[in-house]
């Protein structure tokens, strides 16, 4: 169980900002951080880390004080059962892949090594410096080495956002996997849909500073609750007007549909926005392939 | 999409099925959804919804008794009229507000519609979605 209470005056490009947050997280529950830039998402997770001090609060981790302002108590970074992987990746850029990973290992944990090193496809490359890996892998690396100690708390932001389609995917089914495995706590970064709503049991909806919605994805991201059975989330490609109609584009996961909408709908969409595709269960057809 | 505001005033169930009545002014309005009251928290009496339907799920007919299956009608008078090559939008005047149906330019110069024309604007029941409001 984590409990925090966090409150800190942050500097961004719009100004100064008072970040005021309170959340509770069951042990092996995840949840999603989301929101604009500047809104104090990695600001959080780094306060977490114990890697930039809060002006005042509470940070408390299965019962173990991380940080009391009003007692005193702010336990540095390697003391708080935690991993992360931040945007810049920070990994050792004198070590290998393997060496950066067998750093944090715990003793008798070879097998895990051998099997977090298959699972995040570094077998190849285990034993190349950072310097010699592209940004996916280097990513690839980092989030290896966030799970090597198995924490108590994994603090993830961004984490896979320099990585293709399929090894997005087949990371996120291993976070999954080891979060049922080892009970691990998540606090995720994320501005893709598709993982958020794959990966978090909760999402956290930040507006500077303050959470101002938090609900399963379902709760949060299908806000209408429109009861359509046949209901996905997508990204604006393209919209051309025919005629009377409009014709939007959609990326789907990997697919690219298309979606007529009125001229009025149109008028509020922009390519790039996220949206959710809703029809009733009765309209599609199958066909057997 | 078009939205009309209203109150559930029934439901039937059915296995997992549901005959949701809907009180929209005067009117009563059916949409059939894959849920039930204990799947769908805001499926109760007396709550407020809205019926969400597509532009292109809705039918135009001429007034009067018509032996058809569409049960959800909705009088109307065409407010003004878009026309493209294949496809005209209809902008109606009804109790319910205003509504756009998207059918074809053929069906528009078949029907003789104008603005001013009564009509009535007609949709599936299984093409009505609900959502609260």
């Amino acid at each position: 169980m984590i409990t925090a209470e966090l409150n800190k005056k942050l500097w961004s490009a719009q100004g100064g900002m008072e970040l005021a947050l309170r959340f509770d997280l069951g042990t092996g529950e995840s949840l999603t951080l989301y929101g604009d830039s500047g809104a104090g998402k990695t600001s959080t997770l780094r306060m977490l880390a114990g890697l930039l001090p809060p002006d005042s609060g509470r940070i408390v981790v299965g019962g173990e004080t991380w940080y009391d302002a009003d007692k005193n108590i702010d336990l540095p970074p390697q003391q708080r059962d935690i991993g992360f992987v931040f945007q810049d990746y920070a990994l050792f850029p004198n070590l290998t892949a393997r060496q950066n990973l067998l750093y944090g290992l715990r003793k008798g944990e070879e097998d895990f090594l051998e099997e977090l090193i298959a699972i995040s496809g570094l077998g190849e490359l285990q034993h190349k410096k950072p310097g010699q890996l592209s940004g996916g892998q280097q990513q690839r690396v980092a989030l290896a080495r966030a799970l090597v100690r198995k924490p108590k708390l994994l603090l993830l932001d961004e984490p896979m956002s320099a990585l293709d389609h399929q090894m997005r995917n087949q990371l996120q089914d291993f976070l999954i996997n080891a979060q049922q495995s080892y009970g691990l706590t998540i606090i995720l970064v994320s501005h893709d849909l598709g993982e958020v709503i794959k990966l978090s049991d909760r999402v956290a909806v930040l507006e500077s500073g303050s959470i101002c919605k938090v609900g399963s994805p379902a709760e949060v991201f299908m806000q209408h609750k429109i009861s359509g059975k046949f209901q996905f989330s997508g990204r604006v490609l393209h919209i051309q007007q025919e005629e009377v109609v409009w014709i939007i584009t959609l990326l789907i996961a990997t697919n690219v549909v298309k979606v007529v909408v009125s001229e009025k709908e149109s008028r509020e969409l922009q390519v790039g926005d996220q949206v959710v595709v809703a029809s009733k269960a009765f309209n599609p057809i199958l066909n057997k392939v | 999409m078009n939205k009309v505001k209203g109150v559930i005033s029934g439901i039937e169930v059915s296995g997992s099925l549901s005959l949701v009545s809907v009180h929209c002014g005067n009117r009563v309005l059916k949409s059939i959804i894959i849920d039930t009251p204990d799947t769908l928290g805001y499926l109760v009496q007396g709550a407020d919804v809205e019926l969400l339907f597509k532009e292109t799920e809705v039918v135009i007919a001429k007034p009067g008794p018509l032996d058809i299956s569409l049960q959800n009608r909705i009088p109307a008078t065409v407010f003004s009229i878009s026309k493209g090559e294949l496809l005209s939008s209809l902008i109606l005047n009804s109790e319910l507000g205003k509504l756009e149906s998207i059918i074809s330019t053929a069906a528009v110069t078949q029907l003789k519609l104008e603005p001013g024309k009564v009509v009535q604007a007609m949709v599936k029941l299984n093409e009505m979605m609900l959502s609260p409001c």
